[in-house]
């Protein structure tokens, strides 16, 4: 059962450090003079069933890969859509966060920089600390370019799984052996 | 064609997450499911801000659905469960680790997303 709320949520990665720090700015910036908040912020968590209760749709592994707001009308906004519903909600930003939604010709230019400006910024948050993300590839300049621009140009908002706490050199089947187990207190 | 489609590893990675697939173990049922339980089980260590567990995520459900009459295979969210993961000394994610009556009978840090790769991790260790 889906809980309704008056307001959207922002979900943020508690594991990392950049995302942390973005949600917590958010949650202090959301803060009205008289205590009330235009925007719940939340860290995502680690149940699946939590997140659903908040919308059936919301999966926990996309809300890992990409920042979510969720809508009190039920509906998502994702990656830097994500964003800038943030920062419609916010008092100190709401002033320019009207542009994002401005259209010439059917396209929306702040939106596009933004969202390419998101992709960007996930894709190099490990470089600022993100202990969910393991330890950065080396970076592939053309691969990285040709990618942010494709979504500067309308592709995918979904970043690629950029980082695996194991390196490909380092993916191995361990020797099969058998040998005990550290006692558990259970048994 | 049809070959091509069951060897691609970018097949299954299009396959949608199913939801709850692989049953998550805690602290708490570890050693009533894995470590007392009969017949080969594998345990995939994960978080789920992992993106490396999400591209082996249909892969492992997939395999999971194959092997489900000879062999379980249960998570470990290290997440929440930072001391099995001590415990089993996890270096990163995610890491397959296969028991039989008890005993740690292999082990695989990070799989590649494909079919094969992951059944092969979770049933060679168990092959006669």
């Amino acid at each position: 059962m889906m809980q309704t709320q008056p307001k959207p949520i922002l979900l943020f990665n508690d594991e990392c450090a950049v995302c942390r720090h973005i949600g917590h700015w958010v949650q202090r910036s959301a803060q009205g003079r008289s205590g009330e908040t235009s925007i719940l912020v939340q860290p995502i968590g680690d149940d699946p069933e939590r997140l659903r209760s908040l919308n059936p749709d919301l999966d926990i592994w996309d809300a890992y890969a990409t920042i979510h707001v969720l809508m009190p009308d039920g509906s998502m906004r994702l990656g830097g859509e994500a964003v800038a519903e943030t920062l419609r909600n916010l008092p100190n930003t709401k002033w320019f966060a009207w542009s994002f939604a401005t259209t010439i010709f059917g396209f929306r230019p702040f939106q596009v920089v933004l969202n390419a400006a998101y992709a960007i910024l996930s894709d190099v948050r490990p470089l600022f600390g993100c202990e969910s993300c393991g330890k950065p590839r080396a970076m592939k300049p053309i691969a990285q370019v040709t990618k942010w621009a494709k979504i500067l140009f309308g592709g995918s908002l979904h970043p690629s799984p950029h980082f695996s706490s194991l390196s490909a050199a380092k993916r191995r089947t361990v020797a099969i052996s058998v040998e005990p187990l550290p006692q558990s207190s259970h048994s | 064609m049809g070959n091509e489609t069951r060897e691609h590893p970018r097949e299954i990675s299009l396959k949608p997450l199913s939801r709850d697939k692989i049953p998550t173990v805690t602290s708490d049922t570890f050693a009533r499911l894995v470590l007392e339980a009969e017949g080969p089980i594998a345990v995939e260590f994960m978080s789920y801000g992992c993106a490396h567990c999400r591209a082996i995520e249909p892969a492992l459900e997939q395999v999971a659905e194959m092997v489900k009459l000879q062999e379980r295979i249960f998570r470990v969210n290290i997440a929440v469960e930072p001391e099995l993961a001590s415990r089993y000394q996890i270096q990163g994610t995610p890491t397959l680790i296969m028991f039989l009556n008890r005993n740690e009978v292999g082990r695989v840090e990070g799989p590649s997303p494909t079919l094969s790769s992951v059944l092969t991790a979770v049933t060679q260790p168990f092959a006669p």
